[in-house]
C-alpha cells in the first residue's frame, strides 16, 4: 500500500497568504519617484561641474569648532548616509553637535570620461575642503571617507595633511591584494585598459552585475521573500523601498578614474606600498600624521577587513584608533548598531579632537 | 558630360556609404569570428554556474534528505538552501577559473562592441558626422582646458590673497 503524504494545513495557509501578498503588493507599494530618500535639511553650498557640496542645517544650539566633511563612495549615491531619520548617519552627527558637509560626486556623463584620480582628489575634494575652511574660518577640517570615498580621502590626506585635523576612514579600500571579496577577484581579471578605451565610463549595469554575485541567494531571494511576507508592515515596506531605490541609483564611474582605481588598488596594489601617484603627487601614507579613526566591519563582503585594516598600521599618526564592528558594509553606516555603537564611539572620539 | 544628379552623388552620403560598405562587410565577418569565441566563454560561464548549482543542490539534499512538509521545516530547509548556495557560489566567483573565464568573456564582449563602434563610425562619416574617436578628442581637449582654467583660477586667487 502506498504511504500517504500529509501536508500541514498551516503550510497551505502560509502559501496562500504569501500569494495574496504578492497580488496586493502593487497596490501598496509606491513608485520609485514617489519615494524621498533625502531626509535631513541641507543647502547646496558649492557646485562644481556635476559635484555638489551639501551643508546640513545644525540641529543643536552649540556646535563643535571643527567642521566635518564626508567623502562618500563612488558607487551608489550619498543618500544611504541619510536614508531614514532614525538610521541617519548625518542626523546623528548633527545631533552630537557637529557641523556636517557632504560631497556628492554627482552622475558623470560620457563627457566626463577623462576625469581621473587627480581631478577627484586635487580638484573636487580639495576645492570643497578649501571652501569649508573659508566659510568656517577654520585652518583645518575633519575628513571622513566611506568605502571608495575613503580611498580618495586617504590620498587627499596624504597630499594635503596641513588641511586635515582629524581623519576618519570607514571601510576604506586600501590593500587590494589582501581583499578577499568576489569584487577583488573580478577586478584582478579585467582588461581595464580595453574596457575604458571601448566603452568610456564604467556603466552602472556592470556594477549591478558585480553586486549581484555578492551573496546572490540571500540578496536575490531571501530579501524579496521577506519583503512580500511583510507587505502589510508600512514601516518595513517604506524602509525597504528606500534602500532599493538607493541600490538602483548607481552613477557611472569616469573611465580614467576607474582605470587607475582598478590598476593601482586591485591589480598592482600601489597605495599600501606607498608607490601610488595622483597626478604628479606621490602618495606616502606615512605623511598622514593627524589623529586617525579607522572603522571596519567583520562581515563586510564588499571591502573585506583585511583590505581596510592595513591603513591603521601604515599611517604615520601617533594618535590612531581601530574599531572593528560585528556588522556588514552598509550595516556599519545605516543600522541600529551604527546608531547605538558606531556613531556614539565616533562622536566621542571626534568631539575630543574638534 | 557631367550632369547635376551625377555631381550630387559624388558628394552625397550614398557615395560615401558605398565607398565604405567594404569596411562594414569586413567588420561583420570579424564579428562572426569573434562571436564563436564569445560563445565559447559564455558556454563555459554557464557550465560553471550549472555545475556549482548541482553540487550545492546535492549538498542540501544530503543535509536534509526528507521532503519538508510543514511551515517550520520549510523555513529550516530554505535557510540551509540559501546558506549552501551562497557559500558554493561565492567560492566559485572567488575562484581563479571563474575570474579567468569571466575576464575573457568581458574582453570578447568588448571586442564585439569595438566592431559595432567601427560600423557606426562608417555610417556617421557617410552622413558627415564626427566619429566616436573625434568626439573623444573633443572631450579630452575640454577636460585639459577645464584643468588649465581651474589651475589659473587657483593661482589668481593665491596672488590676490597674497596682495591682501
Amino acid at each position: 500500500m502506498k504511504a500517504e503524504t500529509k501536508i500541514d494545513p498551516k503550510l497551505v495557509e502560509e502559501i496562500l497568504k504569501f500569494t495574496r501578498n504578492i497580488v496586493k503588493a502593487p497596490k501598496l507599494v509606491a513608485a520609485p519617484d514617489e519615494i524621498t530618500i533625502e531626509v535631513t535639511p541641507h543647502e547646496i553650498a558649492q557646485q562644481i561641474d556635476k559635484t555638489r557640496l551639501l551643508h546640513y542645517k545644525p540641529l543643536t544650539d552649540k556646535q563643535h569648532k571643527t567642521p566635518l566633511l564626508i567623502s562618500y563612495a563612488l558607487i551608489n549615491r550619498y543618500h544611504i548616509l541619510d536614508i531614514q531619520a532614525e538610521k541617519s548617519w548625518v542626523r546623528n552627527l548633527l545631533e552630537q553637535g557637529f557641523d556636517v558637509y557632504m560631497l556628492d560626486w554627482g552622475s558623470p556623463t560620457n563627457m566626463d570620461k577623462y576625469l581621473d584620480f587627480d581631478d577627484y582628489v586635487n580638484g573636487y575634494l580639495d576645492s570643497c575642503v578649501e571652501f569649508i575652511k573659508d566659510e568656517s574660518s577654520s585652518e583645518k577640517i575633519s575628513l571622513q571617507g566611506y568605502c571608495t570615498g575613503a580611498t580618495i580621502a586617504t590620498a587627499y590626506t596624504a597630499i594635503h595633511p596641513e588641511s586635515v585635523k582629524n581623519f576618519i576612514a570607514t571601510a576604506p579600500v586600501i590593500d587590494g591584494w589582501r581583499d578577499t571579496t568576489v569584487i577583488s577577484n573580478l577586478a584582478k581579471h579585467i582588461d581595464v585598459d580595453k574596457m575604458v578605451k571601448t566603452i568610456g565610463n564604467m556603466p552602472p549595469e556592470f556594477m549591478y552585475y558585480c553586486f549581484s554575485v555578492l551573496k546572490p541567494f540571500e540578496q536575490g531571494i531571501e530579501k524579496y521573500v521577506n519583503f512580500f511576507k511583510n507587505i502589510d508592515n508600512q514601516r518595513f515596506v517604506d524602509n525597504f523601498l528606500r534602500v532599493e531605490k538607493w541600490l538602483g541609483d548607481t552613477p557611472p564611474i569616469p573611465g580614467e578614474l576607474f582605470k587607475q582605481w582598478i590598476k593601482d588598488i586591485y591589480q598592482e596594489n600601489l597605495l599600501i606600498q606607498n608607490k601610488m601617484y595622483v597626478g604628479s603627487n606621490h602618495i606616502d601614507l606615512k605623511k598622514i600624521d593627524m589623529p586617525i579613526f579607522t572603522q571596519v566591519a567583520v562581515g563586510d563582503h564588499l571591502v573585506s577587513p583585511e583590505c581596510s585594516m592595513p591603513l591603521h598600521y601604515a599611517v604615520g599618526s601617533q594618535d590612531k584608533t581601530l574599531r572593528i564592528y560585528p556588522t556588514g558594509h552598509v550595516g556599519m553606516i545605516a543600522s541600529s548598531l551604527s546608531q547605538k555603537k558606531v556613531l556614539p564611539e565616533l562622536g566621542e572620539w571626534l568631539a575630543e579632537r574638534s | 558630360m557631367t550632369s547635376k544628379p551625377q555631381a550630387l552623388t559624388s558628394i552625397g552620403p550614398m557615395r560615401a556609404f558605398a565607398t565604405n560598405s567594404k569596411k562594414i562587410t569586413t567588420e561583420l565577418i570579424e564579428i562572426n569570428e569573434k562571436l564563436l569565441d564569445f560563445n565559447k566563454f559564455l558556454t563555459e560561464y554557464y557550465k560553471q554556474l550549472a555545475e556549482t548549482w548541482n553540487v550545492a543542490q546535492k549538498k542540501v539534499s544530503q543535509k536534509i534528505p526528507e521532503i519538508p512538509h510543514d511551515a517550520e521545516q520549510i523555513e529550516a530547509y530554505k535557510r540551509v538552501w540559501v546558506e549552501m548556495f551562497d557559500n558554493d557560489f561565492t567560492e566559485l566567483f572567488d575562484s581563479e577559473k571563474f575570474g579567468d573565464n569571466y575576464g575573457k568573456l568581458v574582453s570578447m564582449e568588448l571586442e564585439l562592441t569595438k566592431h559595432w563602434t567601427n560600423i557606426s563610425n562608417v555610417i556617421l562619416q557617410a552622413a558627415n558626422l564626427p566619429s566616436k574617436e573625434e568626439i573623444d578628442e573633443v572631450y579630452k581637449e575640454l577636460h585639459a582646458l577645464k584643468k588649465r582654467v581651474t589651475r589659473l583660477e587657483i593661482d589668481t586667487k593665491k596672488k590676490k590673497d597674497e596682495k591682501t
